[in-house]
């Protein structure tokens, strides 16, 4: 259960980054202005840290 | 005085600022090999940090990223992609480089093959290459010198001169200050470069727009699909963008700089933490987009390798010269500090790995750069055409750091002739601009490079392992 979230953590904004990318190739709905395809990109550049805080907390110390 | 006076004045006296800051701070640490090029292993999480974000932010992102943004629109967007891939990445595999680094005491990235595979040809092999693909990186990091100082000295001065003098300084603080003197020198490039990409990415936009919104209204009047990609193998589509995200990712962290700084750290933990923080540093990035293409509606027209010059021009046409000295010091400073990093990668796989003798290597620092200066003179791409150029190369490494770590059959004629596979491959498909449905031809290159490692790691099935590999978890 473990392994499998801290594996869910880590791929799911790297899938998001490249493979997700043709379902959010378009310009609306726009977002304080900007465009829907920059905003997906920055949206998971912004989560993955996040993400990899999960995955570090889980691992526990080492 | 002359604005071009004063801005290059102001860009000189950062440069020269921080070089004596950094000597200050590293005046008591004896230069041994094992600081000088790996900094005594001693570096703790911020000043890994601080170390990474200097190397990795390089005049690449200060100008190239800018210039992809102006010059193709969102192809541009994979440059955000990337990194943040690459950290996770480098969550998982790096402690163990740094443990493995750490028991054997190695220097260098060559040095990890040396201690899993235990083959000299295969060692010398990888560093005669790695050496050969830093030095476009390189140059890349000169030609960014020179847009800056150019536009700084407004057309008045002759640019080569300067890039020369410039490159000369950090060569000599190189050779004196190693590793170390490149950490130190950081702090103040990256608090230099936070506050320049700020101003033109938030300051320009909305002096000239009012708002982030309008500037994209205008882009997209001009040309509706340039923040969106285009789909399936067209040039630089959806195909494109995939591939170099996961090319480029994979590849994230295999310069012999960037293992060096993986070296340097203090303990696992610290690289793990790292890898956790580093990516927030990645808004520099979208700020340095929103730069380029305010550039292209407000100063529309560059073409070719003069789109890395977009927002530098908005710059000097539109503000005093002073802030103009502020941005050229601050660029230059992302463009000379990796410069050091990769000069010191550079000669140390020369120096230890090539011709054995760890402590000619700041010595080496000096012969390269005079090498790559020449070379730089002769050569005329963007930016970001010579930082894919590396990156299909260098990536081709990674096999035999994550087969080495996780898999304990992989050895020295197994990662090899995948290496070699994949060097032929991207070689062959960049050289003769072969298009397979647009896919990045470095990462087909590193398809082949795994399926060649695997297939004959499988074939040798009498050969034993050496003992180093697997890590207990």
């Amino acid at each position: 259960m473990n392994a499998l979230a801290r594996f869910l953590l880590a791929v799911i904004p790297a899938i998001m980054l490249t493979f997700a990318v043709p379902l959010a190739n378009r310009l609306e709905p726009r977002i304080f202005g900007f465009p829907f395809l920059l905003v997906w990109i920055f949206f998971w550049v912004l989560f993955a840290p996040v993400c990899l805080y999960g995955v570090y907390r889980l691992e526990g110390r080492k | 005085m002359s604005p071009e006076t004063i801005a290059l004045l102001i860009a000189g006296g950062i440069l020269v600022g921080t070089v004596a800051f950094a000597l200050y701070s590293v005046r008591r640490i004896k230069m041994d090999p094992q600081q000088y090029i790996v900094g005594g292993r001693s570096f703790g999480a911020l000043f890994l940090w601080l170390l990474l974000a200097g190397e990795v932010y390089t005049s690449f992102t200060f100008l190239g990223a800018a210039g992809w943004a102006y010059g193709k629109g969102a192809p541009a967007f994979y440059i955000l992609a990337y990194g943040t891939i690459g950290y996770t990445i480098g969550y998982f595999y790096l402690p163990h480089v740094w443990r493995i680094g750490k028991e054997r005491g190695l220097l260098t990235s060559p040095d990890f093959f040396q201690a899993r595979y235990g083959s000299k040809v295969l060692t010398k092999s990888v560093a005669v290459l790695q050496f050969v693909l830093i030095i476009p990186y390189v140059t890349l990091q000169l030609s960014g010198v020179q847009i800056i100082l150019s536009i700084a000295g407004y057309g008045h001065y002759n640019a080569t001169v300067a890039v020369a003098v410039a490159f000369a300084l950090i060569v000599i603080f190189t050779f004196t200050a190693g590793l170390h003197g490149a950490a130190w020198a950081s702090i103040v490039k990256d608090a230099l470069v936070l506050g320049a990409v700020a101003f033109a990415g938030i300051v320009l936009p909305l002096h000239f727009f009012g708002s982030f919104g309008t500037m994209f209204d205008h882009v997209l009047a001009a040309s509706p699909h340039w923040l969106t990609l285009r789909t399936g193998a067209a040039p630089q589509g959806m195909n494109w963008f995939i591939s170099t995200v996961l090319l480029t990712s994979i590849g994230f962290y295999m310069g012999p700089h960037s293992i060096a700084a993986v070296y340097a750290a203090r303990d696992g933990d610290t690289i793990r933490r790292n890898a956790i923080f580093l990516p927030l540093y990645q808004l520099v990035l979208l700020l340095v987009f929103i730069a380029g293409f305010t550039a292209l509606v407000v100063t529309p027209g560059l073409k070719g390798p003069a789109v890395d010059q977009s927002f530098l021009l908005v710059v000097q046409q539109y503000y005093p010269a002073w802030v103009m000295g502020v941005i050229a010091g601050a660029g230059c400073l992302a463009a000379l500090l990796p410069a050091s990093a990769q000069l010191l990668g550079a000669s140390s796989v020369f120096a230890h790995n090539v011709l054995g003798e760890a402590r000619w290597t700041r010595y080496f620092v000096i012969v390269i750069a005079i090498g790559a200066f020449f070379m730089w003179l002769n050569w005329n791409q963007t930016l970001v055409d010579l930082l894919l150029l590396y990156y299909n190369g260098i990536t081709q490494f990674m096999p035999a750091f994550i087969f080495g770590i996780f898999w304990k059959r992989a050895n020295a004629w197994a990662v090899g002739s995948g290496i070699l596979a994949g060097e032929i491959v991207a070689f062959y498909l960049w050289h003769h601009s072969i298009d397979l449905a647009g896919i990045n031809p470095g990462f087909l290159a590193l398809l082949v490079n795994v399926a060649v490692c695997v297939a004959v790691a499988l074939m040798q099935r009498h050969r034993q392992a050496q003992e180093i590999a697997v890590p207990a978890r």
